[in-house]
């Protein structure tokens, strides 16, 4: 026993939940950082023809947009792509899971 | 890592539960990898190239980005088949 530190105290239940906490969190950033990579390269591609030495209000305003344009149709995208998941693992069979595992494999 | 998280302490039941929740999460981390492949390829399809003026969809954006999941979906659908039946030898 410790008097320093809560160490030797935590408890089977809050090891679980502080674990799960961390893995929750991890998969949130890393799902954000895809989104931000995504957007930059998108965007950029869109926005940005021709560089010059500082971006125009025009850039500025097609690079705000874009991005909002671009989560907008990841809900599309997410919502259409879950539904036809759905869709195919019922005519499948039932069986979720498998078929999700497996993806478009992209 | 928090080096007080000692998982050895953990029940048995602790550690299914876990393991179940983990099961989940690595699920839906799979399924996010997709839809952000989807929707890249999509965006380059149906948005890059027109000019871009507003953040929300316009309706023949929205309909091209569900149509380009539906047809991506059977593609896939379709390599899939073709490769079964290539597999199975009729």
């Amino acid at each position: 026993m410790s008097f320093l530190g809560s160490g030797s105290s935590k408890s089977s239940e809050d090891i679980k939940t502080s674990l799960l906490q961390q893995v929750q969190q991890e998969a949130a950033m890393t799902n954000a950082r895809a989104l931000i990579g995504k957007i930059n390269e998108n965007c950029f591609d869109a926005c940005i023809p021709a560089p010059g030495s500082s971006l125009s209000s025009k850039e500025n305003s097609c690079l705000s947009s874009c991005m909002e344009k671009y989560i907008n149709m990841w809900n599309v995208t997410s919502r259409t792509y879950m539904r036809r998941m759905a869709e195919e693992s019922k005519k499948m069979g039932g069986d979720a899971t498998s078929l999700a595992d497996m993806g478009p494999g992209l | 890592m928090d080096p007080q998280l000692d998982i050895s302490k953990l029940t048995d039941a602790d550690k299914q539960e876990l393991q179940q929740h983990l099961a989940n999460e690595t699920q839906k981390a799979s399924i996010q990898q997709n839809v952000h492949a989807l929707n890249d390829t999509c965006f380059k399809k149906c948005i890059v190239g027109k000019s871009i003026t507003s953040g929300t969809l316009d309706r023949s954006e929205e309909a091209c980005a569900a149509n380009c999941v539906e047809r991506w979906m059977d593609m896939q659908m379709g390599v899939l088949q073709k490769l079964g039946s290539m597999r199975g030898g009729h």
